[in-house]
């Protein structure tokens, strides 16, 4: 893009840009050159610190570099596949992503409904102290993990736990929710739920609050019963809202990561390792040619996933 | 190290028009991969443990003028984590007064972010001149090409084995044991007594007497053993030492499915079978559990005789007791090593500086002023160490103590055994099948050697 910019081809674009026809013209080359200019800090900023290193990873993903390796990176053997095939025939994969599927189909429609049925509680029912409700439920979203595992340990511990401790009372010997092998995924299916709600009754919220009231009020005049307005109008009209906590709730939920590292380590017997987590232990054994393949089979299935949601929560026309 | 051998192609389409898409299209890389590659089938090459293996003398070229402190001048940088971090300083002071020309700079790293932070600074050449390491990280390390082997000027003898052999990879050493751990089993007495038992366990019959006496003597759980997850096999592979197991053989290769590991996953699994042992990790510390007299005993390092005693149990109540004896009586050592960087300034000086650490009387002072346990035998006779009977026994311990293998790929293979004896703990595997999968698992991980 070397365009020498003389008097001449100026004017001529000054006169394209005074006479220009009302549908868009093809932009001169001058006019690209500006624009880029304009967009270089950011091109710049993007090609070296996200496409660059996305694009590393891509191709570290084809190679079989390990930690030992990383003195001469460009010393590795290409491998093809071979990385990604290692993922599909690796059985630690394959419950990783057993797991983080139940997690995602089970942990999502449960944090969206508690979501709404929160929002929806807000926006009809709860007027005294609504604010301090809102703040209530959205308090979890916004705290450090690490805290809420310090209070989700106290209620969930086999022998001290709160949970245990009151079933005691009423003479149940309760299980050790993250202990044993069938309660510690569901436990912390319950617990990102709880977490996770406020943020998708805030969002909720405001597209209720975007519903005309007219329409409620037509639909009572009209003899609308019990659940019709809610089923006839708030669900077809929220449905871009929907669509959108369930896209960035399912992104969040595929790469589940963080309860499990703070509350269970993976465990027991990897009942709770999600594929974020098997990645994450791959990349510290130093098997960065496969952790990498990990990751993009991640993205991938996060980038279907999200896809299929447009398709089904699509507006209707 | 070996020179880029790949070249990568940038293809333009000429001058983008349009749009962002043209452009995206226009970044792609097309990569010529043909000239990419290993020097060799193995790397073996850029690998120091194999270069090092073949020549002896370039490891002994440094040792001649290197370790003579006399001529070592200017300043080091040293790293160390936790608590060691912290109070090196005091170590350094000591140092610096014997020798003036060189000034020892401290910096105190986190555990958490040790492991990266060294790997960063070998990969980008910004090293400092000493570190403490881990000694599960020595194979990692020294394979990456980041450690200089030890002068020979060094006395291997003056440290405990087991120590020792942490820090040779691939049959050089790169550094020396600067504090060591190992696992003793802590009882009670008392209800030992109670239940019928008056010494301490010599071998794998007496030690489930043991556990069955304090059972009978009203204690919930006879021992706690981890059952599994991150460091299990601290634990566990004792037994598979005293019942006469190796990790690897002469040639390198692992022989963990030998009938040695059967027979101690088959031990270890006894506990669970019969309930003698909590069937999952309690959320009551073991140090309370074993005050109040609900668990009888456990296996674990020195550091649990402050524990212990700051949880109020009574000193007449409780002590440790050596691991019992099969075809041997082994534990685990642990603890860290001290290394000098390939690409350090000033190895000379950091060679002198963990010298003066690992003097006797040194070791000693570190002990006092951390806690951490001589890796040097010889300190061990100061009254400090020698006069309590609960350290005593640790030393005496150490004398049979084996560490992990130094190999790069240890971390994957210790969380394999931690699998399986979770496996056979809690799930359903058998001890055959566990260790028949440690085998296979290990073979398809490699030593990375």
């Amino acid at each position: 893009m070397t365009a020498a910019v003389t008097a001449e081809n100026l004017s001529e674009s000054i006169k394209e840009e005074v006479e220009a026809p009302p549908r868009r013209s093809r932009p001169t080359r001058k006019q690209n050159l500006v624009g880029w200019s304009f967009a270089l800090p950011f091109v710049g900023l993007f090609v070296v610190f996200m496409a660059g290193p996305i694009l590393v990873s891509l191709i570290t993903s084809f190679t079989d570099l390990r930690s030992t390796d990383i003195r001469s990176p460009f010393g590795v053997n290409f491998v093809g596949f071979d990385n990604y095939g290692d993922v599909f025939s690796d059985p630690k994969f394959r419950k990783a992503a057993v797991n983080t599927a139940i997690f995602v189909f089970v942990g999502v429609p449960l944090t969206m409904s508690l979501g709404l049925l929160a929002a929806v509680g807000l926006n009809q029912g709860i007027v005294k102290f609504r604010s301090v409700f809102r703040l209530g439920f959205y308090l979890p979203a916004i705290t450090s993990i690490v805290a809420i595992a310090v209070v989700w340990r106290l209620l969930l511990g086999a022998d001290t736990g709160l949970i245990n401790g009151l079933l005691d009372v009423v003479g149940i010997d309760g299980p050790g929710w993250l202990n044993d092998t069938q309660f510690a995924l569901p436990s912390l299916i319950v617990m990102a739920a709880w977490k996770n709600l406020g943020f998708s009754m805030i969002v909720f919220l405001a597209g209720l609050q975007s519903i005309p009231v007219d329409l409620y009020e037509a639909a009572a005049v009209d003899g609308a019963k019990r659940w019709q307005p809610f089923r006839y109008i708030t669900l077809p009209l929220l449905r871009p809202t929907i669509l959108f906590v369930a896209v960035i709730t399912s992104i969040g939920y595929l790469q589940f990561f963080e309860e499990p590292f703070v509350m269970t380590q993976g465990g027991p017997l990897d009942s709770t390792l999600s594929v974020s987590y098997h990645a994450y232990n791959q990349f510290s054994f130093g098997n960065y040619g496969y952790t990498a393949a990990v990751s993009y089979v991640l993205f991938v299935a996060i980038a279907v996933f999200t896809f299929i949601q447009f398709r089904l929560l699509r507006p209707k026309t | 190290m070996a020179p880029a051998k790949c070249s990568f192609v940038t293809t333009h389409r000429s001058a983008p028009k349009r749009s962002l898409r043209v452009f995206a299209v226009g970044v792609s890389l097309a990569l010529v991969v043909a000239a990419c590659g290993r020097d060799d089938e193995e790397g073996a090459d850029d690998a120091p443990g194999a270069s090092a293996d073949t020549s002896d003398d370039g490891a002994a070229d440094t040792s001649g003028d290197d370790t003579s402190a006399g001529a070592a001048e200017g300043s080091i940088d040293v790293w160390a984590m936790g608590t060691e971090g912290e109070k090196l300083g005091v170590l350094a002071d000591g140092f610096m007064a014997e020798f003036p020309d060189i000034k020892v700079n401290v910096t105190a790293v986190p555990w958490d972010a040790a492991h990266d932070r060294i790997v960063n600074s070998i990969a980008g050449g910004e090293v400092p001149d000493v570190s403490m390491i881990g000694t599960t990280w020595m194979g990692e390390f020294a394979t990456l090409g980041g450690l200089e082997p030890t002068p020979e000027g060094i006395d291997s003898s003056q440290f405990f084995e087991g120590s020792w052999e942490t820090t040779e990879v691939g049959g050089v050493s790169y550094g020396v044991p600067w504090y060591v751990e190992t696992r003793l089993i802590y009882y009670r007495t008392d209800l030992a007594e109670q239940g019928g038992f008056n010494q301490a366990p010599a071998n794998w019959d007496e030690f489930t007497q043991l556990v069955q006496a304090q059972v009978d003597a009203g204690a919930e759980f006879g021992v706690s053993l981890q059952p599994g997850g991150v460091g299990a096999w601290q634990t566990f592979m004792p037994f598979f030492w005293q019942a006469g197991g190796e990790m690897l053989d002469e040639s390198g290769a692992f022989t963990l499915d030998s009938e040695a590991c059967v027979e101690a996953l088959t031990f270890y699994d006894s506990f669970f079978e019969e309930g003698l042992t909590p069937p999952a990790v309690s959320d009551v510390p073991v140090e309370g559990s074993f005050t109040n007299g609900d668990v009888g005993s456990f296996i674990s390092g020195p550091w649990m005789i402050g524990v212990v005693t700051d949880a109020g149990a009574d000193p007449a109540t409780w002590t440790v007791a050596h691991q019992p004896t099969e075809e041997a009586g082994t534990s685990f050592i642990g603890g860290s090593n001290l290394a000098v960087f390939e690409q350090a300034d000033n190895k000379a000086a950091g060679w002198a500086f963990i010298e003066y650490l690992s003097r006797p009387e040194v070791q000693v002072e570190w002990y006092e002023t951390v806690s951490d346990l001589p890796a040097v035998r010889s300190a061990w006779d100061d009254p400090a160490l020698a006069d309590d009977a609960l350290l005593a026994a640790f030393g005496e311990q150490l004398e049979d103590a084996k560490s992990a293998p130094a190999i790069p790929t240890w971390e994957e293979i210790a969380a394999v055994i931690d699998d399986q004896i979770e496996g056979v703990t809690v799930g359903n595997t058998t001890p055959e099948d566990g260790c028949t999968t440690m085998q296979q698992e290990a073979e398809s991980i490699g030593t990375g050697l």
